[in-house]
């Protein structure tokens, strides 16, 4: 799940991958840098995402260094839709993108399974999201602060790995400011608690 | 229609011995139960002291040979092989001396390529898996030239006569440093 | 260029639709682990290759060679695991030579990960690949249809839920070498023993920095078999022949033209090239 707050934008992911009823990775990185202060969450295939994550990434680098100036959330959106339209009957990726810029400030888009795109104000997806519609609409409140924010990202995700079987393991987040990326881990030991901030 | 492993019949196994290896086929070829022919040796020679062995699809059997034998002949010509894995349904193996270490060596290939380097005995054929038992029973290692040919003749005839597909006759290469022997076995024509 | 022949694909494809089953590969019902340590990265195999429930090869090797610190285990059809690596070993030495720097583990599994994604999972490779570049220390899975992750510890193949119990139990974050041999050791002997796909003998290699790559070819065999009290040796003469043909070398000279080179053991490597200057 992707959220807009006052300063910027915070990505949520648990870290559960399986192959049928099997966890192969526990501690999955499921959130994905595409460029400095664009990052992805990705769901449905890994081998689908990974690819389509690698290209889009490749192209944003190639972006930056050819017009000297950092690529917008949204071109990077529309990189991701344009591969997950035109390959939509081979691929199964449902991807949410955040990102911050100085022109637009925080953004969140959604590209789930067909390939269209969604500019909302917060996004979930994947296998847990359907647990967690309710929860999300009952609290959401638009510009949070930064706390505020992460404890909402915490305890949606926390709803999701508790009711849903293919949702688990720690949850990872990446708070995107003017300031940067700033990574934060909840561990399942402390209930979720901490340690936080971990760059 | 069955797996196209299965139409012709067949049956081959290399074994190891001292300073020596053996590889032997049975000489059937049919049409699913219908017997075609009992001459029909899958056993092919390139070089001094190589043989390979082909079972599976008998037009297959011909095309991989005829095929090999034109790769041999070419990479005496220029030293540069080209590797393509081609799933043919034949599930070849070789048998040999190295001519300069006068090593033994065998090896069997599954049918798309994948290479089993054995220091005891490949089999291959619709009569693999009473191979596989025969051999593991009656082979043991540093047996001479003709103590080999009694252990891979009596493996084989006893493997192709539970086999329905394998049998009509044997032939058995025993092969030296310096020389070849070539044996045809009597066995049973039913 | 290196590749598939794709010319035989429309006539099995008919042979398929009618009914032919597809033939039978030698697949590695495997255990393949691997487990990162201070100064290095260890990953070990079993060495059981299997055709349907038929063992074909009771010493197969799994661990494969990509460059001198980068090396990888292979699971799922043999022959994919034996020419993926191959192709990829072959594309990394280009690379670094027209570089002229050391290959990088993470662009060895980029190249993996990118050709086996190309081909959707048709080339049937479960790779572990490991080693040290100047980065560092590098681990990663890579699954046939292109997905890949980085892990302290991994396993991979059908022994693979043993094996992680075995790393789940017993790993630690300050392993040294001996300790890391020892516990993929045990995760591949977990394999062997749980997984009926599993077999045979345990191989390890050790890849460290600043020091040669060690591959420990049967490292354990804890499946010798026992010595056989009797034999089974046929009397000379048992096995009735109608007609027999001795080819001596004089024969083959006819046919072939044959030279006797000295017991020297660098023409046994191989003829010496020519090189130009």
């Amino acid at each position: 799940m992707a959220i807009n707050f006052k300063d910027g934008v915070i990505l949520g992911a648990d870290s559960r991958t399986t192959t049928g009823a099997y966890i192969a990775n526990r501690v999955t990185d499921k959130l994905t840098q595409v460029h400095d202060t664009i990052w992805c969450c990705r769901s449905g295939s890994a081998a689908d995402t990974q690819a389509v994550a690698d290209i889009v990434s490749y192209h944003l680098n190639m972006y930056g260094v050819v017009n000297n100036e950092a690529p917008s959330t949204q071109v990077a959106a529309s990189l991701f839709q344009e591969l997950c339209y035109e390959n939509k009957d081979a691929l199964s990726a449902g991807i949410i993108i955040a990102g911050y810029d100085p022109r637009h400030g925080g953004q969140v888009y959604s590209i789930p399974l067909g390939g269209s795109l969604h500019k909302q104000s917060f996004a979930i997806g994947g296998s847990g999201s359907t647990y967690i519609y309710g929860y999300t609409d009952a609290h959401w409140k638009e510009n949070m602060t930064e706390e505020e924010g992460i404890n909402f990202v915490r305890s949606s995700l926390q709803e999701a790995i508790k009711w849903d079987g293919s949702s688990g393991g720690v949850i990872r987040m990446v708070v995107l400011t003017k300031k940067g990326a700033v990574r934060h881990l909840y561990l399942p030991d402390t209930n979720y608690t901490g340690p936080g901030v971990t760059n | 229609m069955g797996s196209p492993f299965d139409i012709n019949g067949g049956a081959c196994v290399a074994m190891v011995g001292k300073d020596c290896v053996a590889i032997a086929c049975d000489l059937r070829l049919g049409m699913q139960a219908l017997t075609i022919s009992n001459n029909f040796p899958k056993i092919f020679n390139y070089a001094p002291s190589t043989y390979l062995g082909l079972t599976g699809l008998a037009t297959d059997v011909n095309t991989v040979s005829d095929l090999f034998r034109y790769k041999v002949n070419m990479y005496r010509l220029r030293e540069e092989r080209h590797i393509s894995p081609r799933p043919w349904p034949t599930c070849p193996v070789l048998a040999g001396i190295n001519q300069t270490t006068g090593k033994p060596f065998i090896c069997g290939f599954d049918s798309i390529g994948c290479i089993d380097f054995a220091k005891d005995f490949i089999v291959s054929g619709t009569a693999s898996d009473q191979l596989f038992g025969t051999c593991e029973g009656l082979w043991e290692p540093d047996l001479g030239p003709e103590d080999l040919f009694e252990t891979i003749s009596q493996a084989l005839l006893s493997a192709v006569d539970r086999d329905a597909l394998s049998g009509w006759g044997a032939q058995v290469y025993i092969i030296e440093k310096d020389k070849v022997t070539q044996r045809l076995l009597k066995g049973r024509q039913d | 260029m290196p590749g598939f022949d794709f010319s035989n694909y429309n006539r099995n494809a008919a042979l398929h639709a009618r009914g032919v089953p597809l033939p039978k590969a030698t697949s590695t019902g495997t255990t393949i682990v691997g487990c990162i340590y201070d100064n290095g990265v260890v990953i070990a195999a079993d060495t059981r290759a299997t055709s349907g429930p038929i063992v074909a090869d009771k010493n197969c090797e799994k661990l494969h060679y990509i460059a001198p610190k980068i090396w990888c285990a292979g699971a799922g059809t043999a022959a994919d695991t034996e020419f993926t690596t191959a192709l990829i070993s072959s594309n990394v030495e280009l690379h670094s030579l027209s570089t002229g720097r050391d290959p990088r583990v993470i662009t060895c599994m980029t190249m993996l990960k990118q050709h086996l994604f190309r081909y959707q999972g048709h080339i049937g490779a479960y790779l572990v690949v490991a080693g040290v570049d100047p980065t560092g220390v590098g681990l990663y899975t890579v699954h046939a249809h292109g997905s890949t992750d980085k892990l302290p510890y991994v396993t991979m193949g059908s022994g693979s839920l043993a094996a992680m119990s075995v790393f789940e139990s017993m790993w630690q974050p300050d392993l040294n070498k001996e300790g890391a041999i020892a516990l993929c050791s045990e995760a591949i002997k977990a394999g062997i023993f749980n997984d009926l796909g599993s077999g045979s003998n345990v191989d390890v290699c050790v890849i460290e920095k600043d020091k040669p790559t060690q591959l420990l070819r049967n490292y354990e065999k804890p499946n010798e078999r026992g010595e056989k009290e009797r034999n089974y040796r046929f009397p000379r003469g048992t096995t009735a022949w109608l007609n027999q043909k001795v080819i001596s070398k004089e024969d083959m000279k006819k046919y072939v033209t044959i030279e006797t080179l000295s017991g020297d053991d660098n023409l046994a490597a191989g003829e010496k090239m020519e090189v130009d200057v």
